[in-house]
């Protein structure tokens, strides 16, 4: 693992999640972001920000990316979420095609 | 990919992917790649226990599970290490 096979996504209270690229091309947006040639800034710099999600939120969809290629290889387990963060995170996955 | 687990301090979070039978050093020696300080001066602790993680004994010996919180201490200049810190997003709103 080094700097370049990790993105950064960076919630809307700055907290980071450094995470791994494959883990964040679960998101069509995001791998989107990362991965069409010339335009977005994210992808040279491989750090996203996302001034609209709240960090709670953007952690869980980062558990949801792993829980997702833990999913696709094999290993099958419940993904828990909380009630009262069912909306705010469905609108987030919305947002980012997950 | 077997597991992850979750490293942090203050305002960040390494999320690592790794194997039970990985230990405490393979784990350092990862974080190494994305935190700008050498190894020796990492110490790492589990939220849940606060247990202080043996570099020689494996994930799955510590108890160390999928999805584990595991809290970040750096080596302060006077050779100790600092207070386990892992920041809160209610600790902002305020000032939003």
């Amino acid at each position: 693992m080094s700097m370049e096979d990790t993105v950064k996504l960076i919630s809307a209270e700055g907290f980071e999640f450094v995470i791994d690229r494959k883990a964040a091309m679960v998101s069509n947006t995001i791998r989107n972001m990362l991965t069409s040639p010339g335009g977005f800034s994210e992808a040279q710099h491989g750090e996203v920000r996302f001034p609209e999600i709240s960090t709670p939120i953007l952690e869980k969809i980062c558990q949801y990316f792993y829980w997702s290629l833990q999913f696709a290889s094999g290993k099958e387990s419940e993904f828990h979420i909380d009630p009262e963060m069912t909306l705010e995170l469905m609108m987030a996955a919305n947002y980012l095609h997950t | 990919m077997a597991m992850y687990i979750r490293v942090k301090r203050n305002k960040i979070t390494y999320f690592i992917q790794c194997e039970p039978t990985e230990t405490i050093l393979n784990i350092k020696e990862k974080l190494f790649a994305l935190v700008d300080h050498p190894v020796n001066d990492y110490r790492l602790t589990l939220v849940t226990t606060n247990e202080i993680l043996n570099d020689s004994k494996t994930l799955a010996d510590q108890k160390v599970e999928n999805d584990a919180v595991v809290a970040l201490s750096l080596r302060k200049d006077d050779n100790d290490f600092e207070d386990v810190n892992i920041a809160r997003p209610d600790d902002f709103t305020s000032f939003s």
